[in-house]
Parts: structure tokens; sequence; C-alpha cells
């Protein structure tokens, strides 16, 4: 116990007062912004598309989507947000109070569906190239996360080891949608290993997508609270799975892995079912060494959506279950329709200490940056 | 007297052959012995998981592991030194008493010796 339980003694900090580091923001990268950054021929399918009517977080050839499949009311919370450059970003988080954001892209969560791995990796090439060129600044506290981009696994590191000392950049962003197959598979070796020896964190994150990969049947659900209830959670959840029981913190025991809008009451759960899994199982998995919860207490998981009960204080309780004073980390998910607002983490009765780490101090530590947004490992 | 090692006789050598394991009873505890390639141990027949027989497992086998210094492989080890129990499979290393799962659990050993073809075991 950290005293973390109780509304502690004294005043609580003022949410402006404290350094708020925002895990997850997404930048708005079109087909149209991204084509004079492709290489051809993907150039030209990119140039083909740019003027295509765009809904939120589908476009045809860039990032397959639900839309078309339901009925379609009028509301006024259509999830059309977009943030389209780095003022208009710095801008709208200052408005939320946070100091430094991560950026993730829009579209490219899905990454992982595109069916031409060349198309895929060559989308990844342009994506980054146009994030470090357009909207990292540490000036500004914007900072990006390479794209690695699952359909070509080599590419994928040589991209990390290309931007592996850009101040701009500070972490390696792993798609979870669609992904097949799950990260944690050998393949990807190359990824983890550019990232450990660039000393950038991995930061998985999902979207939600009907895709006959794991969680593949959201098609069961009618309606999209069902499929967002479970889409980005159980994804991590696999994912994390896979790469535990393959021994990626055991081959890579100093790369740095965090997950991101997965929210964060799903922990406690993994943690207990691999450990009881992991007692019978020791064989299946002999590159894991201890109890499987051990490595997931190492990781950064944070906290947007972040669950809401009725006692807020369930919220700093479920942390003490993972022992995550030190691995919760903020994320708001600007400008996306279910983006998370500070004052709610701020409300949960958890100790200043314990808030001002997870608002902007563990993320200093994962990303291994200073509060002014400068790395401190080049 | 309190605290003194007696040598409690559990049966003849042959009873114990070379690869086989039975449990015996030791006053009120339950011990398995093991023949390992000639060599005699002693394990508690109590699993601490859940109290499980352990040593009522019909074989004794080998197990994986994986290694950095051999690529992280799957090999086969400790061929003839494994137990798991029955009921839920939790191994552990016959001659060291190490659990494979919980580096941190390590079980009783109990000393045994044979003397004139009588197996013993001192406790």
């Amino acid at each position: 116990m950290r005293g973390t339980a109780a509304e502690p003694a004294g005043r609580r900090e003022r949410l402006e007062d404290i350094l708020i580091v925002d895990c997850d923001v997404h930048v708005h990268e079109s087909p149209g912004e991204l084509a004079p950054y492709c290489e051809m021929p993907w150039r030209r399918a990119l140039e083909n598309i740019a003027d295509v009517e765009e809904y939120y977080l589908d476009i045809p050839g860039f990032s397959p989507g639900m839309t078309w499949y339901e009925a379609r009311f009028p509301s006024g919370h259509e999830g059309r947000r977009m943030v389209h450059d780095a003022r208009q970003m710095r801008e709208e988080l200052d408005a939320i109070h946070v100091d430094i954001g991560i950026l993730f892209p829009d579209h490219l969560l899905k990454i992982a569906l595109i069916t031409q791995d060349e198309y895929a990796a060559a989308l990844a090439r342009a994506y980054n190239r146009w994030l470090l060129e357009k909207w990292c600044s540490p000036e500004r506290k914007l900072l990006g996360c390479i794209l690695a981009c699952p359909q070509d696994p080599e590419d994928a590191a040589r991209e990390i080891r290309r931007y592996a000392r850009e101040p701009g950049m500070v972490g390696v962003y792993l798609p979870c949608a669609g992904l097949d197959p799950l990260w944690g598979n050998r393949r990807y070796d190359p990824i983890y290993e550019a990232a450990q020896e660039a000393d950038l964190p991995v930061l998985l994150h999902s979207v939600t997508v009907v895709h006959p990969v794991f969680p593949f049947n959201l098609h069961g659900f009618e309606t999209e609270f069902g499929r967002h209830i479970c889409g980005h959670t159980f994804a991590i959840m696999a994912n994390l799975v896979h790469m535990i029981s393959t021994g990626v913190p055991e081959r890579y025991p100093r790369l740095r892995i965090a997950v991101t809008e997965a929210g964060v009451s799903w922990v406690p759960f993994l943690m207990n079912r691999m450990d009881k899994e992991y007692l019978e199982r020791r064989r299946e998995i002999p590159l894991v060494k201890q109890r499987p919860s051990r490595y997931l207490k190492r990781m950064y998981f944070a906290t947007q959506p972040v669950e809401e009960p009725e006692d807020l204080g369930d919220l700093v309780r479920l942390v003490e279950l993972y022992d995550g004073e030190d691995r919760t980390i903020f994320a708001s998910d600007w400008p996306h329709h279910d983006f998370d607002h500070p004052m709610k983490v701020h409300q949960a009765p958890f100790s200043n200490e314990a808030r001002r780490k997870i608002f902007g101090e563990n993320a200093l530590g994962l990303f291994r940056i200073d509060a002014q947004g400068r790395r401190l490992n080049l | 007297m309190a605290g003194e090692r007696r040598k409690h006789p559990v049966g003849r050598l042959s009873e114990f052959p070379p690869g086989t394991h039975r449990v015996v009873r030791v006053g009120r505890r339950e011990v398995g012995i093991f023949n390992i390639r000639g060599t005699l141990y002693g394990l508690p027949n109590l699993c601490p998981h859940q109290t499980g027989p352990l040593c009522e497992g019909k074989t004794t086998t080998g197990t994986l592991i994986a290694r950095r210094e051999n690529g992280w492989r799957l090999e086969w080890a400790y061929e003839g030194e494994i137990v798991a129990c029955p009921w839920h499979g939790l191994e552990y290393h016959i001659p060291t008493g190490r659990c494979l799962a919980f580096p941190e659990i390590t079980l009783r050993r109990y000393e045994v010796v044979v003397e004139d073809g009588e197996v013993k075991v001192i406790l």
C-alpha cells in the first residue's frame, strides 16, 4: 500500500499546476496529406482517393470501416473532430491543460488491415516522414511515435533506426487492430530489437474493427456499444498475453512496453488469469520465468478511456491492484469522440504524489524525456 | 528426544528400482521416494499449491525449457527428473525440489539412505 486508497489529507493540487503528459493524441493524416510523402506507385493511389468523402476512421483504400452497415441517425456527436496541424493541436491541448502530447495517427490506426504488404509499408514510411516534418516539435512539446508496419517488420526496424535519434520521436507505435499474427510472434522480433537498441518504448494501440482476426467476432454485436466495449481492450489483452508467453519481456529485458486506449480495469483481471494458467502450463511457455503478472506489472497503462465508477475511489483501488502508481500514465485520446478531459482522473482520490506520477512523471520515465519534452537519451 | 533425527525403514531397495517412484508412509507423513538412475530422493507427497498428492503422478518425465544461451529455442531437459502434481500439473525438479514455475518455491527434501539393502528415510 502506498497510501493512495483514501482521500489524502491536504489540499488537492490544481490541474493547471500539474505537469500533464498526454500519451495518446491523434493527428489527422488524410490520403491527400500523405500523398506527397509517399513513394510511387502508391502515391498515385493516395492521390486517387484524396477527395473521397471521409467518415470517421473510414476511407476506402486507406482505412476500411463499418460506416456502411448501420442506420445513421442524425446526431450532434458525429465523431468528426480532427486536428489538422501542429498549431491547432497545441492550442487544443493547452485548453485541456496538457503540457506534452504524444502523437498517434487517425486512419492509420487501421494499417494492419491493409492487405497489400508493400502498400502498408509505404504508408508507414510516408506517415513517419510527414509526422516528423509537420508535427513533431520538442518546442511545441508535441512528440511522435514511429509507426512500425506489422506487414513488413524488417522495414519497420529500418524505420526505427532511421528516426532513432530524432529529438521529435520518442516511441514506437505498434498497431493492434486487425493484426495477424499477434504481437509476440517471432516475425516481429526485428521491431523489438530495434526499439530496445534505440531506447524507445513500444506503445500498443488498437481500434474497433470487424475483421477475421482477434477479437474477430465483433459482428456478433448489433451496435457500436458492444463492439467498442470489447474491441480495444480484448485486442490489447490478447497481444500482451502473446508477447509475454513468447518471452518478449525476457528476450528484450530493456524494452519498455506501454498500452493505450484500453482503460485500466482489465489489468488485475489479466494478471490473475495469466498466473492461474501459468502454474498448470508453464512448460508450454518456458520463456516465461516467473509469474506472468510480474511482467505485466512492469508495463505502462494509459488511463483513457478511463473507468468512471460511481465511487471514483474504485479507480484508485484498481490501480493499487496492479501496483500501478508508477506504471499508470495519463492519456486523453484527443480529439476522438471518447476523449477524456484530465478533470476526471484529477477527481479520483489519488494522493497528490500519485496524481503527479500518473499525470506526468511516469510518462517522463517511459519516454526518457524531461518536463520540457527534451529527450534525455540522445 | 525432540529434534533428534531418526532413520525410518520404508522397504527393500529392490522395491524401488531405477526409474520408478512410490509413496511411503513415515509416521503421519507421506513421502515420495524416487529412484533416478540409482540415486534415491525423498519429497513430501503434498503440493504447496492446493495440497495435491504431488508424488502420486504415474510417471516422471523431462520438461521444456528455453535459455538465452541457446537462442531461446525450446529444449527437452531434466529427463526423468521432473514430477508434475497430478491435480494441476505444477512441476518440480526432484533432485533439487525446485518448482519450475515459481523459483521462490523449493520443496523440503528428505534424506534417503540404503543400509543392508534397506531403504530408510531420515527425519
